[in-house]
């Protein structure tokens, strides 16, 4: 290859490189940032180390969920890598919190609660756990002990002049679990029996909670009509 | 007859509280056809009131006819009772 074709293949990747930054800026960008716990917030250097290394993936995965499964809202400050409140000592989980925006049916809301916790955590938590670990780095980081899902969804739709309540179930699963799953060595039905799983009705904290687990495609198959999501993203 | 300042004011808060508001038919539609996606139906008025272009539902149509407060201000679990910083 000749010096001027090295000097033209090298503008071209730096070309593709700025790109490609240029059009995940603007993705990122146009998610909304106050989603993730900014690194100057932890309370010990174990998570601000966490953040600061994985600032970037925290970014992309705000991104994914905000353009990709635009139903769920991420709560403020809803992505960090937060310590669960029931484990001892600076224990750090990845944790992503959701409002699922969804319009309970009759038949929903007439479930048992368990019920109700089972088909949600079927639904969201095995999705949401691929996208938390798309950075291959995660699953073998040693700062990181394991993953929270919390998942908050209407629980009956309200009376008039009625404050609608909120069913939530918070998920902790520990790494090696999570990698279990991922690796194909657990299924859906497993990582559900080896969840640590807390549920409220509201404010009112029911306490642990057994949920069962099975595959759903939901989140790979549901379409809003008509949702384009912005040119610059590609939904996986 | 001359409007003066006030009148004019009231006519335009009344079209203007107005111009964004379903009819009880469209009402009755949306509860006949409940869907999945809480905001969808909401987030219909905009998308559909755009005459003359394809229908198009962008990532800010969604978050605008959430931020519209569908059932109020929700009763749930603070997420600092869950975890810490």
């Amino acid at each position: 290859m000749s010096g001027r074709s090295v000097r033209l293949a090298a503008a071209l990747a730096v070309a593709g490189l700025l790109a490609s930054g240029v059009a995940l800026g603007l993705a990122h960008a146009a998610a909304l940032d106050d989603r993730i716990l900014p690194a100057d917030k932890y309370t010990s250097d174990k998570g601000r180390a966490l953040a600061r290394k994985y600032q970037r993936a925290l970014a992309e995965l705000n991104a994914e969920v905000y353009h990709c499964m635009p139903w769920l809202d991420v709560r403020h400050e809803g992505i960090g890598f937060y310590k669960p409140r029931h484990l001892q000592g600076d224990v750090r989980y990845l944790s992503l919190n959701v409002e699922v925006d969804q319009q309970p049916s009759a038949e929903f809301s007439a479930l048992p609660v368990h019920d109700r916790a089972s088909r949600m955590f079927s639904r969201y938590v095995p999705a949401l756990l691929r996208r938390m670990t798309r950075e291959a780095g995660l699953m073998g980081e040693p700062l990181l002990e394991g993953f929270t899902v919390i998942l908050s969804w209407l629980k009956q739709e309200p009376r008039p002049n009625e404050r609608p309540v909120l069913d939530t179930i918070a998920v902790f699963l520990p790494r090696p679990q999570v990698a279990d799953f991922l690796a194909g060595r657990a299924t859906a039905a497993r990582l559900a029996e080896t969840a640590h799983v807390i549920a409220w009705d509201g404010e009112t904290k029911l306490g642990e909670f057994r949920v069962r687990g099975w595959e759903d495609n939901f989140v790979a198959t549901y379409r809003i009509a008509n949702y384009q999501p912005a040119s610059e993203v590609t939904c996986r | 007859m001359r409007l003066d300042g006030v009148r004019l004011l009231l006519i335009g808060a009344v079209l203007a509280a107005t111009a964004g508001c379903a009819t009880s038919e469209e009402w009755t539609t949306w509860r006949s056809h409940t869907s999945h996606f809480a905001s969808g139906p909401h987030m219909g008025f905009s998308v559909r009131n755009r005459e003359g272009t394809a229908p198009r539902v962008s990532r800010q149509d969604i978050t605008m006819a959430r931020n519209e407060n569908w059932w109020g201000k929700p009763i749930t679990v603070s997420q600092e009772q869950i975890l810490e910083r």
